[in-house]
């Protein structure tokens, strides 16, 4: 029996308080569950246990013993093991199953210089077949599933002697089946004594795993079950109440026809068979967990992903939208989520990343750029925005993410917005910027339709006229604002409702 | 105030290092060797680096998307072999070798791009294979001989002699004068060409928007994708651009040295290579760019053409080169210009 306890444990990043005053207790053979919403600090506090970060504030205990955990080995020499949601990075994708077994030991001179791969082979065939986990060793790790992966990195943790492990979002990309096959071995682990940390944003399957429950919300602990309570007490804990004047007055509207329709979009395992339409003047929230298929659903209307054999209609007539060239020339223009490695050019000025995508308006004989009518326009955009600080010619690099999100944005004013498609545009954004945007989007609106991709369901419910609910891919609710509550549609994003 | 200095000192070195140390090195030759400081060496040094900097734009182009194209210089050497082959072994009119050498460069950058984009073979491989392709084709015009007149019919089985040759207009491409007057020797053709590309092509990055999206997808291509742009095609022109001005560099090669030599374009590869990330150098501004590649280019000449006439053994020159290649590269990328 272990107890790994910490108390009071918070972290500071300059102007964030991501965590603070956090207890937690993971007890061996126990599966803890960690859950919360996006942002809820539930990454920052694993970082902390596997002494990612070299300082926190609060102190840490194993069995009544403190430990302090700066750097990833002083974790690791605890018995504290992670599997990471992108399991991917913590193997080595050409190298064999028994090679990362062991890959450790080519660090150290432990086992002597000398590697043979028969003995690799034979030692991984017996310590996996001890451990109970039957995988290929000598198969490149490259050619395994991503539950097979999870698999190897846990054997490995086992053969550390691991006395705590972390699982980190471990379903998120897995079929059913193979979740199914995950909660096996979970259960297997806790035959093991292992103390499990199991965070996860999809509550079904807390029921299933989980022996107790802690709620995170906005850097504090929310909520904490000794076992598992109703899911809709933990959907209550994990909900923010919304501060009442972050969204714009909702003004009435009158929806004119509809101007996009989208029918069947379906793209590898990550959307299935979506259909839905917008109409100009409406703001339409696709909404649900991280991974639920939001972002792919976007890049397909833009043409950034191949559609297969979904259909999509501009004003009733079916269009063939191949790039995003093809999208924008029909007036769809998408803000990206990632607006530093899909959205901006980070070493040009805002000046440019603004015009980019109506250069050809500024151009004269031969395309060269007429500067001054070039910077003028851009100037114009970043005026509506209310860039900060008001300086076009300043390398994007060097805005605060608020306003390169509104480089981002500004830049699609300058065309002719028919359908402009948002990606989490208020990720990783101040309040105060925050509110601007919402205000940009309720201004765009009027002249266009809106399709926002948020796994902020306040966000949807604050400001969206119509709210999609997308799980897997799925979409398994729609509902109009007036009768939005926070809660169902948290029930049905973290599939506790069919 | 000392921090401020540095600072200052810095960024000077940053901004003028390259052209400090050009125009140190231009004195320095001026008055170490008589012949160094007059207008006819001047020509002489832009005359001995056009080949070099039209092929270096080239590659210029491939490093401006983020990529690199090696086969440059056996593209060169082909073209040397294929227009003079053309002229001599078939007798064909010397402007359709020309064309038909432009064509060919054209062909290899779209075989390029389609290693590179259809089959997403990493462009260093990819341009690395059609190198040896290209190379493989040159030899095999001739049978591996070199192109001059009088040379025998490789291909007729009596190996009969050859009665083509290359005719004066070729050989003005590459030996020619123009504003010729009394007291000057004109200015030297190749020259001319060179600077049309270089005016040309500056032109295109610097001012339209076509060089815009070429640095924006050299600089974040989803973004650059997501934006609108068609960012195949730019990379696709990238690597056409590339192989059409070494064909061009060839072409002047050929006419230079008025026969076909077999691997005549191979040192240029290195060259080009090493001017265009020497311009990156050239006023800070890290990224490559067509002047800071001509100054580069001028600067590797410069050097050769000084050392050569202080009769500076040949074969510690490249050593040389390395050592201010390093120096250069070293001064930009080191030295960190933090944020404003």
């Amino acid at each position: 029996m272990a107890v790994l306890r910490g108390e009071n444990i918070g972290k500071e990043f300059p102007g964030v308080v991501a965590l603070s005053n956090v207890d937690i207790q993971i007890e061996s053979g126990k599966v803890h569950a960690l859950v919360g919403a996006n942002g809820a600090g539930k990454s920052t506090l694993v970082k902390i246990l596997t002494g990612y970060y070299d300082n926190y504030n609060g102190t840490i205990t194993i069995d009544g013993k403190e430990v302090v955990l700066r750097t990833p080995s002083d974790a690791l020499l605890n018995g504290i093991e992670v599997v990471h949601q992108e399991v991917d990075t913590q193997l080595v994708p050409t190298l064999t199953v028994a090679e990362n077994l062991y890959l450790e030991n080519f660090a150290t001179n432990k086992n002597g210089v000398m590697v043979f791969t028969s003995h690799l082979k034979r030692d991984a065939e017996k310590d996996l077949k001890d451990i109970g986990f039957p995988l290929p060793v000598s198969e490149k790790v490259e050619n395994l599933s991503l539950h097979e992966k999870q698999q190897l990195v846990i054997a490995r943790a086992l053969l550390h002697k691991v006395k705590f492990l972390i699982l980190d979002e471990p379903t998120s990309s897995l079929s059913l089946l193979e979740a199914e096959k995950l909660f096996d071995l979970v259960r297997k682990l806790k035959m093991r004594d292992v103390g499990i940390l199991y965070i996860s944003q999809r509550l079904d399957e807390i029921q299933l795993v989980a022996d107790e429950v802690t709620v995170l919300r906005n850097g504090k602990k929310a909520a904490h079950f000794d076992r598992i309570p109703s899911l809709s007490a933990i959907v209550e804990a994990m909900l923010d109440t919304p501060q009442g004047d972050l969204f714009p007055k909702r003004e009435q509207r009158n929806f004119e026809e509809e101007i996009l329709r989208v029918e069947n979009l379906t793209y590898k395992n990550k959307v299935n068979n979506v259909s839905f339409g917008v109409r100009k003047g409406e703001i339409l929230a696709i909404t649900g967990l991280t991974g639920a298929g939001k972002t792919e659903i976007l890049k397909m209307i833009f043409g950034a992903l191949p559609t297969g054999h979904g259909k999509i209609f501009l004003d009733g007539k079916p269009v063939r939208i191949k790039s995003p060239v093809d999208a924008i020339e029909n007036g769809i223009y998408l803000v990206p989520e990632e607006r530093r490695k899909e959205g901006l050019i980070l070493d040009k000025p805002a000046r440019e990343n603004i015009s980019i995508p109506f250069l050809r308006n500024f151009c004269g004989f031969l395309g060269r750029v007429l500067k001054k009518n070039e910077s003028y326009h851009a100037k114009t955009l970043a005026e509506k925005v209310r860039l900060v600080p008001f300086d076009v010619e300043r390398q994007a690099q060097y805005f605060s993410g608020g306003n390169q999100q509104k480089i981002v944005v500004s830049r699609w004013l300058g065309g002719k917005p028919k359908i402009l498609l948002l990606d989490e545009p208020t990720q990783g954004v101040d309040v105060g910027a925050k509110r601007e945007i919402y205000q940009l989007i309720m201004q765009i609106a009027k002249e266009s339709a809106v399709i926002l991709a948020t796994s902020e369901i306040n966000e949807a419910a604050g400001i969206a006229d119509r709210i999609l609910v997308i799980r897997d891919g799925r979409i398994v609710l729609e509902l109009n604002s007036e009768n939005a509550d926070t809660k169902v549609i948290m029930s049905y994003a973290a599939g506790v409702k069919p | 105030m000392k921090n401020s200095f540095t600072e200052r000192m810095t960024n000077f070195l940053l901004k003028y290092g390259v052209i400090t140390a050009l125009v140190i090195l231009v004195v320095f030759f001026s008055l170490s060797t008589r012949a160094f400081f007059s207008l006819d060496n001047f020509f002489d040094i832009l005359r001995a680096v056009s080949i070099l900097t039209i092929v270096a734009i080239g590659v210029t182009f491939s490093v401006v998307v983020n990529g690199m194209d090696v086969s440059v210089g056996a593209v060169t050497g082909l073209a040397v072999i294929f227009s003079t082959a053309m002229m001599v072994i078939w007798q064909i009119p010397w402007y359709l070798a020309v064309m038909g050498s432009l064509l060919i460069g054209v062909g290899i950058g779209l075989l390029n791009s389609f290693l590179i984009l259809r089959l997403r073979i990493p462009d260093l491989l990819a341009t690395l294979g059609t190198l040896y392709l290209v190379q493989g084709l040159q030899m095999w015009i001739t049978k591996g001989d070199a192109v001059y007149r009088g040379m025998t019919n490789p291909w007729s089985p009596l190996r009969e002699v050859t009665k083509g040759f290359i005719p004066k207009e070729f050989l003005t491409i590459g030996q020619g004068f123009v504003l010729r007057t009394e007291s000057f020797r004109g200015i030297p053709v190749p020259v001319i060409i060179m600077l049309c590309v270089v005016f040309s092509t500056w032109f295109l990055l610097e001012f339209t928007r076509f060089g815009r999206a070429f640095y924006a997808v050299g600089g974040n291509i989803e973004a650059a994708r997501l934006a609108g742009i068609p960012v195949r095609k730019y990379r696709t022109a990238a690597y056409v651009i590339s192989a059409s001005l070494a064909t061009l560099g060839g072409l002047v090669l050929a006419s230079r040295i008025g026969s076909g030599a077999v691997k005549a374009g191979d040192p240029y590869l290195l060259d080009a290579v090493a001017s265009t990330y020497f311009g990156f150098a050239v006023l800070g501004v890290r990224r490559p760019n067509v002047w800071g590649t001509f100054l580069g280019a001028v600067f590797v000449g410069i050097m050769l053409n000084g050392l050569t006439m202080l009769n500076t053994p040949w074969y510690i020159q490249d050593f040389i080169k390395g050592l201010v290649l390093v120096s250069a590269l070293g001064i930009s990328f080191a030295i960190r210009k933090e944020s404003r």
